[in-house]
């Protein structure tokens, strides 16, 4: 037998044993419907990936490793929202950034024959305040803003929802997230921790390994569900960065927010929350208030 | 028997059967060489002039010159690349999640400017200007393409040309050099004197706003600050981010010498447009540490790309 003949052969038999193991496994897996429970930090990396969250590269940057590029973002859009049981048609205008972690949500509700609400709700790290207008409180004749020390865990949530969120808290918990497989799609179970700690996400993924589901467990029974579907670069610029198209909001069951995207501006923009010197006052004197009970 | 042909095939199957597993291999292997973007440790003594000041003078190279790629970019705007695993915010702290590459990953060309575009703006460190600007300075960033005043080999200016490459002390005064680059990110070379004998700012008032301002040295300890005012509006204050400015932009430079190392920061105040004043992530240069080191001459400028530019993607 030739040289190349005793290969082939050596070879041959190396994948008759690989067909036949690989045989073995998919029988065992039939028989017995077992499911193997993926890797935590494979499940994380895949999720970020199919959202473009991980990137390298660039002029000068081709041995970087892969980074979590996403900070900034600029969501529009356009649905309805519903409060105190009416639904209104809405606009729908967000400014978040993860680090620091802030968020200005700015809508205008419209009933049928009334007159638009126009609402501004902001947060930053432990202070959280409405704003008359965009950046009120921070100059003279600028508007104003009043503190919401209150709300600051319901709004800072709404961060940790989206699916970038789920990526960077899942990162952040470690070996404290979890996979499973529950109805046959992969689920990522996260704790979040600092001013949400008690808090669990629950987050679905597709085949795609996109978040289509988050659900947080507050533990108070006014869980947050959100649903997104309709993946793309939704960006005026394109950043490969991938965003959902639609976003539906559930409370205890009902939904809050059903919002069409327009635009989903991913690409790092200026978004800044500075907290106004008000703000800042009330929640040192809440904070006193707090230590001297 | 099976024939040749036969153990051919399954010589194939059996090659494709292992193939899963050795990409899976070559997807696990961590340890590529990397770049890293966090400050590096100075080494040796930090000389001092007749005058017991730090001598600033030589060659300074490395980190923190502007405009020479991705890594630099980011340790500039505050993102300290530790290793394969490890990154954070210089500013905040913040870690950001990091993971490995077994080998560089093949990215086109438009991959690789959507990645840079976010990856030199991903830092938390931003000026933060009155709210009535906050749209403009976006927008001006968005279309940074048609808007950036250094494009067509314009000066870059001051701050926003960073550390100079060049440093010659006098007693009285001081030389920067700061070299242009030809090719894509097109700069064009600058200088500045800057006297160091104890005069005073012309008032503002009087001076003609201008590229570089006029700038004055002094001590302060044994850090070498530039102050400068009298500027022109026709450039943005860093390098990117549609930092645009007012003719009353104050620039404080600081130079701090530690060994083979120049730290170099610009504290920027122009109370017409920033709520308050921002002062950029400190930027580290080396010392060429060869006795015959030069500073090459610069290619010429001359933009090629602007014409071209069929979207709003940029640097």
């Amino acid at each position: 037998m030739s040289a190349k003949a005793k290969w082939l052969k050596v070879l041959t038999s190396a994948g008759l044993a690989t067909l036949a193991f690989q045989c073995a496994g998919a029988q065992t897996g039939q028989a017995k419907a077992t499911v193997v429970t993926p890797d935590v930090a494979r499940t994380i990396k895949a999720a970020a990936d199919a959202l473009g969250m991980p990137r390298t590269g660039g002029p000068g940057g081709a041995l970087l490793p892969e980074i979590d590029v996403v900070n900034r973002m600029e969501i529009l859009g356009t649905g309805s929202s519903s409060a105190s049981g009416q639904t209104s048609k809405t606009e729908y205008h967000a400014a978040l950034g993860y680090n620091p972690p802030a968020m200005r949500l700015e809508m205008t509700r419209t009933n049928p024959g009334g007159t638009p609400q126009h609402t501004i709700q902001t947060v930053r790290d432990n202070y959280a305040w409405d704003e008359s207008a965009i950046g009120a409180g921070l100059e003279p004749g600028r508007g104003t803003a009043t503190p919401k020390i209150a709300a600051v865990k319901d709004r800072l949530l709404h961060l940790w929802v989206l699916p970038y969120g789920v990526v960077k808290a899942a990162f952040v918990a470690g070996d404290k997230t979890t996979v499973s497989i529950e109805d046959g799609a992969t689920v990522l179970t996260v704790p979040l921790s600092g001013e949400l700690a008690g808090v669990r996400l629950k987050a679905t993924l597709d085949s795609k390994n996109f978040i289509t589901k988050v659900v947080a467990q507050t533990g108070g029974g006014m869980d947050i569900e959100a649903d997104y579907s309709d993946y793309a670069d939704h960006g005026e610029i394109l950043t490969d960065v991938k965003s959902p198209g639609h976003i539906v909001e559930k409370r205890g069951g009902s939904t809050v927010l059903d919002i069409q995207v327009k635009t989903w501006d991913a690409n790092n923009p200026y978004l800044v929350f500075p907290v106004p010197p008000d703000v800042k006052k009330a929640a040192a004197q809440e904070s006193s208030k707090v230590a001297e009970k | 028997m099976m024939s040749y042909f036969g153990y051919r095939l399954l010589a194939l199957a059996a090659a494709l059967c292992l193939l899963p597993a050795m990409i899976f291999a070559q997807e696990e292997a961590p340890g590529m060489i990397h770049n890293v973007t966090v400050r590096p440790a100075p080494k040796g003594v930090t000389p001092r002039t007749p005058d017991g000041h730090p001598d600033f003078t030589g060659v300074w190279n490395g980190m923190a010159d502007n405009l020479l790629g991705v890594p630099n970019q980011m340790h500039n705007e505050g993102i300290a690349v530790e290793s394969d695993h490890s990154t954070y915010d210089v500013l905040s702290g913040a870690k950001i999640a990091t993971w490995p590459l077994a080998k560089p990953k093949r990215q086109n060309g438009e991959q690789n400017e959507r990645a840079a575009t976010l990856l030199r703006r991903m830092g938390a460190s931003r000026p933060i200007y009155k709210p009535e600007y906050w749209e403009m300075v976006k927008e001006l960033d968005a279309n940074a393409n048609e808007e950036d005043p250094s494009n067509n080999c314009m000066p870059a200016g001051i701050p926003r040309v960073g550390s100079p490459s060049y440093i010659g002390q006098f007693p009285n005064y001081l030389i920067f050099i700061y070299p242009g680059q030809g090719g894509l990110i097109a700069t064009q070379t600058m200088y500045r004197m800057i006297p160091l004998d104890g005069r005073k700012h012309t008032p503002l008032q009087d001076l003609d706003g201008s590229y570089s301002g006029e700038g004055i040295a002094h001590w302060e300890a044994d850090t070498l600050v530039v102050d400068t005012w009298g500027f022109n509006t026709a450039t943005w204050f860093d390098q990117l981010g549609g930092y645009f400015h007012s003719e009353n932009m104050h620039v404080v430079e600081r130079f701090q010498r530690n060994g083979n190392t120049l730290t170099w920061t610009a504290t920027i105040d122009d109370p017409d447009v920033l709520l308050e004043p921002w002062t950029t992530t400190p930027r580290i240069q080396i010392l060429n540490r060869n006795p015959k080191a030069m500073l090459p001459e610069s290619l010429p400028c001359s933009e090629r790309d602007l014409a071209h530019a069929v979207t709003r993607e940029h640097h």
